[in-house]
Order: structure tokens, then sequence, then C-alpha cells
């Protein structure tokens, strides 16, 4: 086991394209680590310099205590999971598993030994004579982990390698990746675009963007505080309703004006982020989560009139495409571009717009499209961003997490 | 980790193979043996080039002069008025451009059938026409002579137009199918929905979409027929119906061997089709093994 | 496939109608498509095919030739050739040729393949571009120029090999003795061969997945060890069928030997075309010249087999 240092590593192709960015990141031993961003954020690229697959342009990355860019993949000690599993087409699945060992001239007794436990652990026992033609999705899967568990190696670095597997096997999958690393407590760097795996899959998270690391935090600390309007948009699903307010100085304390409802901030709101009356006469974003949308009766603070669009009934819960008169984002540079929503629509004058909130309902409540409905305003529940640079307004003492206590 | 027996270590000092210096040098010494290797290969078509150029008697000397020194255009001009050089380059030409037209047009209807239909007969006309290209032609020309002959067909640009039609056929029909299946259905079917009959489909839509192919294989065709050397040899044995290779292969019985004449002559001949080659090269060597390799 | 057909009946039996055209059209259309190239490709290749494997069993001499008919006579040219000890003399050299060709142009153009691998991409583009210049000489106009190489008094190869002290080959005549005779033909075959060896291994290589290389050198294999493991058996298929076109294109070797030789190549120089070739047009005995062709399509029968098995195992077709 070991642990994986970025020290301000940036990968350069040809004069000008900077894939990655200054990275700083330190995996610790035994730790699982996802790499999560959308394509071309630079996580692959990360990975692949971990691997030697990749020159390093600038900075250090340290696999234990030795520093290893100049060594060649072979050297390192790590083991690899490919997207495509490069599962060597013309050997049978034991040849597979045994290839490193060979390599590295484990007597054949030892070879055949650490296999046949491998293949017993991963359900591959039955197949050790088929080729990888004659396996499925699934099975080609395990077999290409089974490769990388074999050599016993100090870290697993792992290439989005659930895409190509259907929906439920993929459920399925990564359970058992996770079970497996958590049994054998290999340090593992995983690389995935689908935030839903990286949020349970990882002990903590690394969101990247643009070959920029956004923020590394465990997944809960993610959704619940994202760092900044990206992260916010990108992590949870459905994701994050977000739309702009001003901020006014009104008296004592500080107003919110967010559509057509005006609320004055409570006082431990405020308390809580104090770079908040910096903002007064500013925009702000504002972000709610679908679960936090919630209708109003029983609640007497602000409201927010709005109209049903739309009910998708997902059996266990109700998602409401709610309609309200509201400044919708408009620096969509700042969020994910796939979670944007439908683009706003220009009131009748040009001058009213609206934004389409979706909110988490439950499933037992009577709710049809064209209904006008009202929706409870909690302060607390809000998030705050600065609409320059899409950084969120941080709660004062969040402490970030650098290290991780990896449980057993 | 586990109650395994450890691997043996990997060496703690790092294996540097990737240091750049080191990698800079490796690549100058594969680069100087592509060097050795390119020039070796290449000499032999450089020495023909450069030796047509070169005046008499610098071509017939002890010490071979490397570079023409005094180009001249001497040599082309004696393999130019050579007996029947004008003749052999007008009957190339016309066997040619009549092979070439005619396997297209024949070739994109077969391909047609083979790749747009299924029918009886399919598959063996299939493993026919990947069979019939092994048949040897040396073996052949035999039978060929004794049936050409019956129909009165030996010394005729015809019946070698015939033939070569039928070597060129094979891989033409092959390579068309493999661009038409390119083609997808919808398209087809969108024209059909619009209008046209399946034929005009194919006319109209077809065709003109597998234009590079049709390209690819009139320069295959064009490069078989005129570098073909039994064929004409056997059956145009008058001086004046030979193509253009026989009368290069005669040259050296005629007055004993004028090199630097001969040099010139095999370099004119080898220009249309040292061009067209280049057009086409990656094609044919693709269409012969293509899929081969599983990954 | 639905056609769309114009017709002038009326609904209901424009209906019927339509669909029975429909079902002859489809049918027959395909046949018609294929009818030209077939007939050509038929007569011109398939009929003498089987002319060929009839005239095996015929006297077929200067006589038979003018009346346009063959005598038959059983199995005669056969015993004749297979009890004639030139006939085992031409057999035995041509296979050693082949092999020796063959082996050769395997060889060498697989490690000029390697080559371009390892080159810039400058060097690449030079040797690709020089290797199809060398493919694009006609065969007539290479044969020529090699005879010009090795020229006894004025070629460039018994000045250069005399230079490079390898002996003294002031005045050699290369095609005094086959042995050296077949040097040259050989050098000459393998030389234009090459290329499209070379270039077709070329694009094999790069047709094996970049990944699989990434986790065989993840896996610890040194570069050695990854061409063999990975690319190798990659490779094999390619392998399959260069060598078998290899062999059938060079068991047939005709042209080179003929020019080269002033189209009277002494008896020694004799190949199976060769042979066949002189016992008919120079001996004008067709019947016997066609049994020498028969065994020598026979003999490749087996690399024809290996060839189209494994292009339609390529999926090629389906």
């Amino acid at each position: 086991m070991a642990e994986i240092q970025f020290t301000h590593v940036s990968k350069t192709y040809g004069n000008d394209f900077k894939a990655v960015k200054d990275l700083n990141l330190k995996i610790g031993e035994g730790e699982f680590v996802v790499l999560v961003g959308p394509s071309g954020c630079g996580k692959t690229t990360a990975l692949r310099m971990v691997a030697g697959l990749e020159e390093i342009t600038d900075g250090e990355i340290r696999i234990g205590d030795r520093v290893v860019n100049d060594l060649a993949p072979r050297d390192r000690d790590i083991a690899m999971v490919f997207q495509n599993y490069a599962l060597y087409p013309h050997k049978t699945v034991f040849e597979n598993l045994a290839f490193g060992l060979r390599m590295r001239k484990v007597p054949k007794a030892e070879q055949r030994k650490r296999v046949e436990e491998i293949a017993r652990i991963l359900g591959l026992t039955d197949m050790l004579t088929r080729r990888p033609a004659q396996l499925s999705g699934g099975q080609r899967q395990r077999v290409a982990m089974g490769r990388a568990i074999v050599r016993e190696p100090k870290a697993f670095l792992m290439d989005e390698p659930l895409s190509n597997l259907d929906a439920k096997l993929r459920v399925q999958m990564r359970a058992e990746i996770a079970r497996i690393q958590q049994t054998l407590k290999v340090t593992t760097l995983y690389v995935t675009h689908d935030q839903v795996e990286a949020m349970t899959m990882g002990h903590r998270v690394a969101v990247m963007r643009d070959g920029v690391l956004q923020q590394l935090d465990t997944p809960q600390r993610l959704y619940d505080a994202p760092a900044d309007l990206f992260v916010a948009s990108f992590v949870g699903s459905p994701p994050m309703n977000l739309m702009e307010a001003s901020v006014e100085q009104g008296g004592e304390g500080i107003l919110l004006r967010l559509g057509e409802a005006t609320l004055e901030l409570p006082g431990d709101v405020v308390a809580e982020r104090p770079a908040l009356r910096g903002f007064a006469g500013r925009r702000v974003a504002i972000g709610i989560r679908p679960e936090d949308v919630r209708e109003a009766s029983g609640w007497d603070g602000a409201r927010l009139r709005g109209r049903i669009l739309l009910v998708e009934s997902l059996g266990a819960e109700q998602l409401v495409h709610i309609e309200i008169t509201a400044h919708p984002l408009e620096r969509t540079d700042l969020v994910d571009a796939a979670a944007q929503p439908p683009s706003p629509s220009l009131g009748v004058d040009g001058l009213e717009r609206t934004v389409t909130l979706l909110g988490r309902f439950d499933r037992h409540l009577l709710l049809a499209p064209g209904e006008a409905v009202e929706l409870a305003i909690d302060p607390r529940l809000l998030h705050f961003f600065d609409l320059e640079t899409g950084v969120a307004i941080p709660k004062a003492e969040v402490p970030v997490a650098a290290e991780v206590e990896v449980a057993g | 980790m586990s109650a395994v027996t450890p691997i043996a270590p990997t060496p703690v000092a790092p294996v540097a193979t990737r240091a750049p210096r080191r990698r800079r040098v490796r690549k100058l010494g594969w680069n100087l043996v592509g060097l050795v290797v390119l020039i070796v290969m290449v000499f032999p078509v450089y020495w023909m080039v450069a030796t047509a150029f070169k005046p008499g008697q610098q071509v017939l000397s002890y010490t071979p002069q490397w570079v023409p020194l005094n180009p001249t255009l001497d040599n082309f001009t004696e393999a130019i008025n050579r007996p029947h050089f004008w003749d052999s380059v007008k009957n190339s030409l016309i066997i040619t451009t009549v092979v070439v037209a005619l396997s297209l047009v024949l070739a994109f209807l077969a391909a047609l059938a083979l790749a747009k239909f299924r029918f009886y007969g399919r598959k063996a006309f299939i493993v026919l026409i990947l069979g019939v290209q092994m048949v040897p032609l040396t073996a052949l020309i035999i039978p060929l002579y004794i049936l050409m002959s019956r129909v009165d067909q030996v010394n005729k640009l015809s019946g070698v137009i015939a033939m070569y039609l039928t070597f060129v056929l094979p891989f033409t029909v092959w390579t068309l199918r493999g661009f038409l299946l390119g083609v997808p259905k919808e398209l087809e079917e969108a024209a059909m929905v619009d209008g046209t009959t399946r034929f005009g489909a194919f006319v109209r839509i077809l065709l003109p979409l597998v234009g590079p192919g049709l390209v690819a294989t009139s320069i295959f065709a064009f490069i078989q027929a005129w570098n073909e050397f039994i064929i004409a040899y056997v059956f145009l044995q008058s001086p004046e119906k030979q193509t253009l290779m026989v009368w290069l292969a005669s040259f050296t019985s005629l007055r004993g061997t004028e090199w630097g004449p001969l040099m010139a002559g095999a370099t004119l001949t080898s220009i249309p089709v040292v061009i067209f080659f280049l057009l086409v090269q990656r094609r044919i060597a693709f269409g012969l093994t293509a899929g081969a390799v599983r990954g | 496939m639905v056609t769309v057909a114009e017709s002038e009946y009326p609904l209901a039996s424009r209906r019927r109608r339509r669909f029975s055209r429909q079902r002859i059209g489809r049918g027959l259309a395909p046949y018609a498509l294929l009818a030209p190239a077939a007939a050509v490709i038929g007569v011109i290749l398939a009929y003498p095919l089987y002319l060929l494997v009839s005239l095996s069993f015929q006297k077929y001499g200067l006589f038979e030739l003018i009346r346009h008919k063959g005598r038959g006579i059983g199995v005669d040219n056969y015993t004749r050739i297979l009890h004639d000890s030139q006939f085992w003399q031409v057999l035995g050299r041509t296979v050693l040729f082949t092999v020796v060709a063959v082996s050769l142009t395997m060889v060498l153009g697989t490690a000029i393949a390697l080559l371009l691998v390892q080159v810039s991409r400058f060097m690449r583009l030079a040797l690709t571009t020089g290797l199809v210049l060398v493919w694009a000489t006609p065969v007539v106009v290479a044969v020529n120029i090699w005879h010009w190489m090795v020229d006894f008094e004025f070629g460039v190869a018994n000045y250069a090999l005399t230079k490079l002290h390898l002996g003294d080959f002031i005045r050699h005549d290369w095609f005094e003795s086959p042995w050296s005779g077949f040097g040259v033909i050989t050098a000459l075959v393998v030389w234009g061969a090459i290329p499209f060896v070379t270039i077709t291994v070329y694009a094999g290589l790069a047709q094996v997945p970049q990944e699989l290389l990434e986790a065989a050198a993840i896996d610890g294999a040194r570069p050695w060890s990854a061409f063999r493991e990975v690319t190798l058996p990659l490779l094999k298929p390619i392998f399959v069928i260069l060598i078998s076109l290899s062999i059938i294109w060079d068991f047939q070797v005709f042209q080179q030997i003929w020019i080269m030789l002033d189209q009277r190549p002494a008896s020694d120089y004799y190949t199976m075309a060769i042979y066949a070739f002189s016992q008919s047009f120079r001996l004008s005995e067709y019947g016997l010249g066609s049994a020498i062709a028969v065994v020598m399509v026979l003999f490749m029968f087996l690399a024809t087999i290996v060839y189209l098995r494994q292009m339609l195992k390529a999926g090629e077709v389906h």
C-alpha cells in the first residue's frame, strides 16, 4: 500500500493546451479517491500521469515515498483497470490474469494459486479457460479487475471501468468494487464522469473542470457545502435549482429579493455567512436543492408563488417542475453544462423572467400540471454564490477535509 | 493484505528509460538505419533514371558515375525513335482505357448485386470471386491461347481487352462492394420514398457516393492493364500490335543492349503507373487484407 | 424492399399486379446485374480452367491447333512428366526458390515495418514513399534495371562489390552459374515484394489497440515481451494472408526469369511456370504443358485454401 501525491502537477499538450493545471492532491494509504468531472476536465490525464502513460510536464507525482516522474509504468508497481478492459483477446482468462505475474517471474505454482483464488473471489472459476470474446461485459469487467488485484500492487488506478456496462449491471458492480477495495484496503484512484458513481464509491471526491481541481471533499460535504457553482450544479441528481437574486441592506438586516418575494434573512443565517454583508446592493446566485423545495402549508415565513408545469412520478417520490417568477442564472459558463435547465422563457413584456424549479415531493401529494402552488422559502436551506466568480459565499468555520481517516 | 507469498520486490533504483536525451539518441540511431534502408531500396529506381539522363560514354564506363553531371535527353530521343514505339504507346493506351471503362461499368453492376440484394448463389459467387483471383495466369495462358485461336482472337486488341477485363474484375467488384456496403441503406430508402425506382436510387444516389471507390478501382485497373506482360507477349505477336511492356522487353534482343536508351524507355514506361500508384497505394494494400487484425 | 412502381391499372388489380411484378423484378434484378461480369469471368476464367484440365488429358500439338481439336490420350501426359527427371528437378527448384524468396520477403518486410514504427515521422514518410515507388515499378522495368545493374561489364553491382573488397567481381557474369543467377532473380523478386509486405504489416501494427500495449506495460512487460505476447498473436491473421499470397505469387514466377534471360532461359533456370510455358509455346506441346500447369495449380492449391479461409474468417462475408 502506498499513498499517491500530486504536487503542482501540470500537463501541457503542444505549446498551449493545458489539460491539467497545477494539481495538488494527496491520496492516503488505503483511501478510495474519485476524480470526477465532465469530459475534457483532465481527470483521465491525471490518472494516466500516475500510471506513467503520459509524460508529466510540470510538478511531481509520488507513489509511496518515490518520485515516479521518470519511471516506466512497469516499475511503478501499480495496476490499472481500463474503460474498455484491455483484455488480451488471444489469451484465456487464466492467462490474462496470470500475465502480470508471469512478467515478474513469479513461479508457476504460485501463479496458479493466486489466479485461482482471485477467480474464486470474483466468481470466474468456470471461465478460466475461455477467451474474452466469449464473456459478457460484466464478466470481462471482473477479469479486468482480477488482473489488477492478482498483482497486489501498491495502488489501483481505474479509468471509468463501469461506463460500458448497462445501468443495472453498473449498480451491481459499483457495490462490488467498493466492497473489494474495502476488503483489500488498496489505495485507489478512480476516474469517472458519473457523479452518482463518485458519490457512492469514494471516501473523498475530487471535482475537476478544465484541468483545475474545484473541490476535494467527502461526498456529503460536496453535496451540502459545494465550493462553487460548478460543483453545486454538478453534484446531485436531479441538479440543484439555480437562479439570481439581489441582496439589499434593509435597515439592520439583509434583505433578499428573490423573484416576487422579498424576505429578511434571519440573524443566524447572516451570522453564519459574514461575507454576505459585503454583497449588499449586488446580485448573487441562489441555489436550492430539489428536496428542499417544499409546499408552503404550515409555513409562516416568505413564500413564492408558482405554477406546476409537469409532474414526473418516480414511484418513491414525485419530481415536480414548477415555474416561478425569478431571474434565471445568466452566467451559464459557471455551471455544469449538462445540468442546464430548459432555457428560461421571457415573460409577456420581456421584463418578467421565469425559472423552472425542480422539486422532490412526497408521493402521496396530489399535484397536477397547471395548478398554482405556493412554495416555502427557508433561508437556512439556501446556498449563496458570488455571481462574478461562481465561488460560494462561505459559511464560517468550514473544515476542509484534507485527510480522511480510513475505517478499519 | 492476504496470506499469500509476496512478489519479488521491484528494483528500487529507478530505471530511467525515459530520460529525454537517451530517447533522442536512440531515435537518431533508428533514423540512420532507416536512411540506409531507404537508399538501398530506392537505388535501383534512381539508377534507372540517372542512367537515362547520362550521355553514352558515361553509361558505358567501367567506373560508374553516381550522379549524371552532364544530363542529356539523347537516350530518350533514341528510345522514342525506335521502331514501333508510338504504335506501342497507342496500343497500350487503347487497351487500358477500354479496360478501365468497361470494368467500371461491369464491376459497379455486379457489386450492386452483391451488396444490395440477397439471392440464391450469392455466397457461391463471392467465393468464386475470391478464389478465381488465385488461379495462376501462367497456367491459364495455355488454354486461353487455345480458346482464343478457336475464335480468331489471337493477335487482336479485343481479345487482350477481354482477358484483361477478366483479371481485373474480381478485385474491382470486391472493392466496389465494400464501398457500397458502407453507404447506409437509409439513403436509398429515402430516395425511393421520394419517388425514384430502386434502380434509379442506385444510379442517382449510390453511384455518386462511391465516387472515391470508382476512382480507386479505375486506377487499379489502369495499373494492372498497363503493367501486364505475359498475355500481351503471347497474344500480340506482330510488332505493330505490341504494348509498351512488350516493346520494352524486346528492346535488348534487337541490337545488342543499348543500356542508356533502354533505361530511358523504361523510365518513360513507368511514369503513368508511378503517378497513379502514389495516388492509390493505401487502398490496394488494405483491400487485400482488410479486417484481418482483430483488436 | 418496396419498389415504388407506377401503373395505370385500377387500384385493386393494380395492387395484385404490382405485387407479382415486384416479386419477379426483385428476384431477377441481382442476376441481371451480375450477368455481364459473370459472363466475362465465366468465359475467360472459368471455362479455360476447365479447358486446362481437359487439355491435360489430350495430345494437342501444331496439327491439333490448326484443326482446333485435340486427341484424347488419357493420363499419358501425366505419366510422362512424372517419369521425367527434369520435371522433378524443376519442381524441386521451384519449391526451393519459393521457400527462400517467401522467407526473405517476410523477414525483411516485417523488419522494415518494425523499423517504420521506430523512426521519426519525416523518415517514415520518406521510407513509405520510397517503398511505394518500388512497388509501383512495373515488373518488366524492374527486370531491365537489375539486368543493367548486374551487367558483367559496366554493371554497378560488380564495381561496388569489388570496391567493398568482397571479392573480385570484375567482369563477373552473374548468369553463368544458375546458383548466382537465381541469387540475382531472388534478390529482384524479394526487392519487388517487400513494399507490399511492409506496408501491410505496418498497417496491422497500427491497428493493435494502444490500450493493450499500455496494459501490458503496466503489467510489467518489457517492449520485446509485449511485442511477442501481444502484438505478434494479433498479427497472426495478417501473416497467414501474406505468406499464402507470397507462396502463390512466387511459386508461379515467370516474367523475371524469362525477361532477364532474354526470353531464352537455359533449362537449369526452368521453374514450373517456365517449364509449362516452353512445353506449350516453344515445343507446341499444349497438352503436356497443360498437365504441368495442372500440377502447378494443385501445388498452390493448399496455399490458396488457407488464404481463402483466412479472408472469409476475417468477417468480410456476412
